[in-house]
């Protein structure tokens, strides 16, 4: 769905929830679905799709098995002590060349590589979470199952200041009550305490013997790499609308993303990236003479990975439009600036106003002072600090006369919808443009 | 930024507040606030039926039912005095954090009524980011009202004092009512249910009445979890959840594992869409055991008459349950 307006209707929908047992009220009607934590005895959710899905659940759990507590304490299963431990991240766009080797040359473990996903991934994480909750959270919950699946020892989650601080020990109850075993490296655990505790506690998780100096030197390592496929992603975006021969933009980025895979130390790394903005470079293109600028701008997840977006940049630059975007992981972890951020738009606003809130505007106001034709917003459906924005982003609108469309994502979008109004949005972008030419 | 805005809130003589969110956990230190340093406090008048749909007019479909609620509250307030004020509350601390909303909400209305050219009275409160705890935040807020150093901390201490009090009384009272219900025993002791909403819900009469009132028609007494010993429960909150940002949602689960040895049943009341809630609703239905529990969710669009029948189901049940029924679906 990708309707501001259509939140209602999703409610019935994607409501079953595989791990339990379902009852309405005071009538007793299981649904037949154990499958997985079969002994999970709660009787929550009703999944028939009716509009009362989400109004009323009842849990009627009248032996205590557990103590009130969302991780269970065990006991820490022996581990061979030379044995590699496994570490799997969830997926996020192209980011996972810098998790692969932020495993191997910071904690010294394997790293274990997850498959492209698949439908399978977001009704895996779907099933196995509450309705409600953002479809971030439902991917990668579907990205860990899948990882444990294929034998990951190790999970890794980050942490936000919005519901993402949740995540992961969230996520860690939800597949442990499911009878997984693993360990969680949560970053949510030590977040604004000093480094020595991350250090900890990735010794403590992943590898006991892992090197500090050899860390710290791979750290800086990964984050140049970030900042190398921002750049190569920005002209990627700016440029492959233009491809005078369809498809060369993709070959040369995987080619170039392949190869930053093998990278081992900084010369490498530095050979990569410009073997790979050489080749980018050096592709024909044919611009038009005003060609369509769009920005795309919104939450950390759907702005940013495409599998979350339904690879809606690609459906731009096919349709010959230079695709512009601030938010990624140079600009919004290594070198954001919240103060300064804000200060370009206090005509707006004055306090931080969620993770992503003052990027979404801040480069919603470049973008549209710079003479941009429009903007696209990007958020999971629900996700507050993002549908916060929109009164602001309709002001800069107003004021500046610059369109923008607004997409909400959950996991029963769909492709053909999408395409709609994005198809829409260009044609009304194309006329715009067109009578200002005349 | 200090030399900027200085005295500017100074000719401010009301001050509009809206009887929502916040409101129902921090109402009473505003108002004593306001008063203290002299100026009329406008109140928005209770929830109702039109003042939730102006709000959901003016909100993006995608908000939660008591933030359209307080967009009604807050334009209604719009022209009946000189500024709104609206808090920007990010946090109290790590791990006690508010919902997103309560951090946007200044620049939230400032932008939805900018054409009613609403004036916003703000301060920030953010421990985590900006080292400004509610005590510092109140005291510059009450220089920019034109307060001495001395006024403002002769309003703050007064204010949250009247809070605390408030806090307290109200928690002494559940203490009295628990304590009472406990002497009673057997068929006379009515059925003790604890009501785990966030304030805005539990203490708003149209939203949270359509369900304590069915409650209590039934002749069930209703514990609020907002009202329990609040520094308890945020302790035990940490034995739940390591890593749970949100404090109210800390303070509610705190509650239930502090209270739930003297009740009987548990109603859980969540907004729709709360974003905190969508995650501690599913922690609490799977992971506190032991007492029959009711999740609802409320929305604007639905009546309260479906609420009402789940509800008196529920209480069914758990009377069935106090006689030693047995009701749990075995298959």
């Amino acid at each position: 769905m990708t309707d501001t307006d259509d939140t209602a209707s999703e409610r019935g929908g994607s409501a079953s929830t595989g791990r339990s047992r379902a009852c309405d009220g005071a009538t007793t009607s299981a649904e037949g679905e154990s499958g997985i934590g079969a002994d999970v005895e709660n009787l929550l959710g009703h999944a028939d799709g009716s509009d009362d899905t989400l109004r009323a659940r009842i849990a009627l759990q009248m032996e205590r098995k557990r103590p009130p507590r969302l991780v269970l304490p065990r006991p820490r299963p022996k581990r061979d002590r030379h044995a590699r431990t496994r570490v799997a991240f969830l997926r996020y766009s192209y980011y996972d060349i810098v998790f692969k080797f932020f495993v191997e040359h910071v904690l010294d473990a394997d790293y274990l590589p997850l498959p492209e996903p698949t439908k399978r991934t977001v009704e895996l994480g779907s099933r196995n979470s509450s309705d409600s909750v953002c479809a971030p959270f439902k991917h990668i919950l579907g990205d860990y199952l899948e990882a444990l699946e294929l034998g990951a020892d190790v999970l890794v989650q980050f942490a936000g200041p919005c519901r993402l601080g949740y995540y992961g020990e969230l996520q860690e109850s939800i597949l442990r009550d499911m009878g997984y075993e693993f360990e969680m490296l949560n970053f949510a655990t030590v977040t604004g305490k000093p480094l020595t505790e991350y250090i900890e506690v990735c010794k403590k998780k992943v590898n006991p013997n892992l090197s500090v100096p050899h860390g710290v030197r791979g750290m800086l390592i990964a984050f140049q790499m970030i900042e190398y496929l921002d750049e190569a992603q920005d002209f990627y975006l700016a440029h492959a609308g233009f491809e005078a021969e369809r498809g060369s933009f993709d070959r040369a980025l995987a080619a170039y993303h392949a190869d930053m895979r093998t990278v081992v130390n900084e010369y490498d790394l530095m050979d990569a990236h410009k073997r790979g903005m050489a080749a980018l470079r050096a592709l024909e293109v044919r611009v038009p003479v005003r060609p369509l600028r769009v920005g795309v701008v919104g939450e950390y997840f759907t702005a940013a990975d495409p599998r979350s977006n339904l690879g809606l940049e690609r459906k731009l630059l096919d349709m010959g439009v230079e695709v512009h975007r601030m938010l990624n992981m140079t600009n919004r972890n290594l070198r954001y600036h919240e103060k300064n951020l804000r200060a370009g738009i206090s005509d707006y606003v004055r306090y931080d106003m969620g993770p992503t809130s003052s990027m979404t505007i801040a480069a919603t106001l470049k973008y549209a002072q710079e003479g941009f034709d429009g903007v696209v917003h990007l958020k999971s459906s629900g996700c507050t600090p993002e549908v916060d924005c929109i009164p602001v982003l309709q002001q800069v609108s107003h004021d500046t006369g610059m369109p923008i469309l607004y997409l909400s994502y959950d996991s029963q979008t769909s492709d053909t919808g999408l395409d709609t109004r994005l198809e829409a949005f260009y044609d009304m972008l194309a006329m715009k443009k067109e009578r200002t030419a005349s | 930024m200090g030399l900027l805005k200085q005295n500017d809130y100074a000719d401010v003589r009301s001050v509009g507040i809206p009887r929502a969110l916040l409101y129902h956990r921090y109402g009473t230190l505003w108002e004593a606030f306001f008063r203290e340093l002299g100026r009329e406090v406008v109140l928005s008048r209770e929830t109702d039926r039109a003042l939730v749909d102006e709000g959901s007019a003016l909100s993006v479909d995608e908000c939660c039912l008591a933030s359209k609620a307080y967009l009604g509250h807050a334009a209604s307030l719009v022209g009946a005095c000189d500024a709104l004020f609206v808090p920007s509350m990010g946090n109290l601390g790590r791990h006690l954090g508010f919902c997103t909303k309560f951090q946007a909400l200044p620049d939230l209305v400032e932008n939805t009524l900018r054409d009613r050219n609403v004036r916003v009275a703000s301060c920030l409160v953010d421990v985590t980011e900006e080292h400004a705890p509610m005590r510092e935040a109140f005291l510059d807020l009450a220089s920019r009202f034109g307060a001495s150093p001395r006024e403002a901390k002769r309003a703050w201490k007064t204010a949250s004092h009247t809070q605390e009090r408030a806090d307290r009384a109200a928690a002494g009272a559940q203490e009295r009512l628990l304590a009472s219900l406990g002497s009673l025993q057997g068929s006379e002791r009515p059925l003790a249910i604890l009501l785990v909403a966030h304030p805005y819900l539990a203490h708003d009469s149209y939203l949270g009445g359509s369900v304590t009132d069915p409650l209590e028609r039934m002749g069930a007494t209703v514990l609020y979890a907002d009202e329990a010993d609040r520094e308890r429960a945020l302790k035990a909150s940490f034995d739940f959840s390591t890593t749970m940002p949100w404090v109210v949602n800390r303070e509610l689960i705190g509650a239930i594992m502090l209270l739930h040895e003297h009740i009987d049943g548990i109603v859980l009341v969540s907004a729709f869409p709360c974003g905190p809630d969508s995650m501690t609703d599913d922690a609490i239905m799977r992971c506190i055991q032991g007492k029959p529990i009711l999740n609802l969710t409320i929305d604007a669009q639905s009546g309260t008459a479906g609420l009402e029948t789940r509800i008196e189901s529920f209480v069914d049940i758990l009377r069935y349950q106090k006689k030693g029924g047995y009701v749990h679906d075995r298959h």
